[in-house]
């Protein structure tokens, strides 16, 4: 009876073991998912300045995938996401796949000071008027879309990702040689 | 039957807590480990919601460092504000479409009731006051989206405006629809936070 009873103990662990480990994969809001528009558009051109004092033209990338992120150095899960783009932005190096990440309302000062803790190496231009991300349908930061090489935007990611994770990079790299 | 809690059994006993919890609503009540302040969470299948308690004090700074003069952030940090996390943490293998409208949820306050304050609202309050347009902007941003379309692995971070005072008690109908289907729950005893004034030395 013991035996039995201790068989079934070890079952039930193991399967609820199994289940709470799905759970806790699920709550930390870090499932890699890129969701496909139902109507992908065409990316509306800007030009903005860089915090590097360089112009950034989205139409510049054309024949390039471009992974387009909005966001703000006041918003927690975007400052999250940005040292995973950095690490990205060096395992896609040489590929034809690039960073941009539209800083949303602030100048250039307080994103120079952001990136003395949150180093990163691809383009931050500054959207300081709100301009850029109106003519986007962002509702919330951070917003991320991923631009095709013909300038369509066909997949949005709202929140944060780990845009290092090789199955992310891999799904972009399919995109982009299809 | 003699019972024996070692480490595994002790776990499964907590982990079926969990899982019997989460078959209805699992209401959390805890410390943000980030912003070590009171939070109120429901966790339903596919979807998370968390409000935790901003200060007074961090409200008015954080929205004075962004160009409100003091009488504007006052008003904000006087309306009972929360951090509001809100997931769709539906597994991509069984994805869920998660919506809602802040214009649906409603607050239960001292026997009355009040939706909550949008940024479609407090942009009218904004032109009003004329507050400066870089303020208007970090604010439309820093708050909650009035509505919004989840797909799995999708969340926001986003203020809430509770149009309380500091320190009140309040219910929340919190309301969305997943897959198409109307969902509710009610998060009973919610406390905005008070409006602590530290000085030197209270630490």
């Amino acid at each position: 009876m013991s035996e039995r009873m201790n068989i079934l103990f070890r079952t039930a662990a193991l399967l609820l073991w199994l289940t709470a480990g799905v759970a806790a994969d699920a709550e930390t809001g870090k499932i890699q998912t890129l969701t496909p528009l139902d109507k992908p558009f065409i990316a509306p051109d800007f030009a903005l300045m860089g915090e590097d004092s360089k112009t950034y033209r989205l139409s510049d990338y054309r024949g390039k995938m471009v992974v387009l992120n909005f966001w703000a150095t006041w918003c927690p899960p975007c400052r999250d996401e940005m040292p995973s783009m950095e690490r990205a932005h060096q395992k896609i190096k040489g590929e034809d796949i690039v960073i941009l990440a539209v800083n949303v309302g602030e100048d250039g000062d307080t994103v120079f000071a952001f990136t003395g803790q949150y180093p990163v190496s691809f383009p931050l231009p500054l959207d300081f008027d709100g301009s850029v991300i109106a003519k986007y349908p962002v509702i919330g930061l951070p917003t991320t879309f991923i631009i095709n090489p013909q300038g369509n935007v066909t997949h949005r990611a709202i929140g944060s990702r780990e845009w290092d994770d090789d199955r992310l990079l891999n799904t972009l790299r399919k995109m982009l040689k299809p | 039957m003699r019972i024996v809690i070692d480490g595994t059994r002790l776990s499964v006993m907590c982990i079926t807590l969990s899982i019997a919890a989460s078959a209805n609503a699992a209401f959390n009540i805890g410390v943000d480990e980030e912003a070590r302040l009171p939070y109120w969470e429901i966790a339903e299948p596919g979807v998370s919601i968390r409000l935790v308690q901003r200060l007074p004090d961090q409200t008015r700074g954080f929205f004075q460092a962004r160009g409100f003069s003091v009488e504007d952030s006052e008003v904000i940090a006087q309306s009972c504000v929360f951090q509001t996390v809100f997931k769709n943490i539906s597994s991509p293998s069984a994805p869920s479409t998660i919506e809602y409208n802040l214009r649906e949820w409603v607050v239960h306050a001292a026997g009355a009731r009040h939706g909550l304050k949008t940024r479609e609202d407090w942009e009218k309050e904004w032109t009003t006051r004329q507050a400066p347009p870089s303020a208007r902007l970090a604010f439309e941003w820093s708050l909650l989206p009035t509505r919004q379309r989840y797909r799995s692995g999708d969340y926001n971070w986003g203020m809430s405006v509770f149009s309380l005072k500091p320190g009140d008690e309040f219910d929340l109908d919190i309301v969305w629809h997943q897959d198409g289907k109307k969902r509710s729950v009610l998060l009973k005893g919610v406390r905005c936070a008070p409006d602590i004034h530290l000085k030197p030395g209270d630490l």
